[in-house]
């Protein structure tokens, strides 16, 4: 038995059955709505009590602020800030993968509308355009041809957010009607599914079908070793299939959603989750 | 009161007979804004948009 406990925001499934599997594998489990609760900055120490501390906030901001608060305070903290941080950031993951040789979508990164355009003439239409934050596939695009691209640019220029301004200009992957998410938790792959779309946006969150994928060499090869350079941790990868075979990582998520995963596959992802991480950590 | 599923928990939320197309709601159960909309005649939730551009994964 350990002591674990579990911040959120507004609860999903996920943090339910979270929050199940701590209570059926008999875990001291803490629940704190950081909606309602202060974290004090001073010497005093959070408290032996917390344990292993989950973080799960549905607000992106607000995980990385509590996952911050309690790291540099010496908590155990699942995902760690830095983890979130990088996975958080498209521009950064893209980047670290890439250059650690680990093959992603070809992207530009464009502060300028005329830039956009120029990298995406080079790219070849059709083009995805992403911001660096995000989820869900909110405000990820397509453009067929300069014209769309042109109006999709207007568009973002409204938008209040300045990191909208900047655009990451990404070749367009033909995809098998799918894309996997493989969950990677402290270095193994234990489980992934296919995402089946009728749309080119595969995400659940849009209604995309999840399937149990089986889980091959090189997906489980590429998928570790992407989850090792983000540092770590509990971590969902996110691959696309092409045409010919090759497998490109399009994003690693920090926090992840996994209700779809525990129907489908009967794989229980919250419980590995908990002892797997409070393994890794316990001190 | 009408008995439907939420899209952020996937528990129920009770929402009144007389709700509106488009009206919001706050699921206590897990604190999210739920929207009312109508679908072949049904009514159905899904989550509110735009209060949250950094939710997700
Ligand atoms: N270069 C690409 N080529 C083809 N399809 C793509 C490309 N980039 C993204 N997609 C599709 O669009 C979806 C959303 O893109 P992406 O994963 O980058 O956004 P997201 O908002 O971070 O989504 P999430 O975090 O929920 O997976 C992906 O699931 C994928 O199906
Ligand atoms: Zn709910």
């Amino acid at each position: 038995m350990a002591r674990i406990s579990v911040f959120v925001d507004v609860q999903r499934e996920e943090e339910r059955l979270l929050i199940d599997a701590a209570r059926r594998l008999g875990h001291e489990l803490e629940v704190i709505n950081v909606m309602h609760s202060v974290n004090w900055i001073d010497s005093r120490p959070p408290g032996e009590e917390l344990g292993v501390s989950f973080v799960r906030c549905i607000s992106q901001s607000r995980a990385l602020a509590v996952a911050s608060y309690l790291h540099y305070s010496g908590v155990p903290t699942v995902n760690n800030p830095e983890v979130l941080w990088k996975a958080g950031d498209k521009l950064i993951t893209l980047t670290l993968l890439s250059k650690r040789g680990i093959r992603v979508p070809e992207t530009a990164v464009a502060y300028s509308r005329t830039d956009a355009i120029r990298a995406a003439e080079r790219l070849g239409y059709p083009v995805v355009i992403k911001p660096i934050h995000g989820s869900w596939g909110r405000y990820v695009m397509k453009a067929h041809d300069p014209d769309s691209l042109d109006d999709i640019l207007d568009l973002k220029e409204t938008v209040a957010n300045p990191t909208f301004k900047i655009h990451l200009i990404q070749r367009y992957i033909e995809k098998p009607g799918r894309d996997i998410r493989a969950f990677y938790l402290w270095g193994e792959v234990p489980v992934a599914i296919y995402r089946v779309s009728e749309s080119w946006k595969t995400n659940t969150a849009r209604g995309a079908r999840a399937v149990p994928a089986k889980l091959d060499n090189e997906v489980v090869e590429v998928a570790v070793k992407a989850g090792d350079f983000i540092g770590g941790g509990v971590l969902g990868i996110d691959l696309m299939e092409d045409r010919e075979g090759e497998v490109y990582v399009s994003e690693v998520n920090g926090i992840i959603e996994f209700r779809n995963t525990v129907r489908v596959t009967n794989y229980d992802l919250p419980a590995e989750m908990i002892e797997r991480s409070i393994k890794e950590l316990r001190r | 009161m009408v008995k439907l599923i939420c899209p952020l928990c996937s528990s129920t939320v009770e929402i009144p007979d007389d709700a509106l197309d488009g009206e919001l709601f706050e699921h206590d159960a897990c604190g999210a804004q739920v929207e009312v909309y109508v679908e072949e005649g049904k009514k159905k939730l899904r989550l509110a948009e735009g209060i949250s551009e950094d939710w997700g994964e």
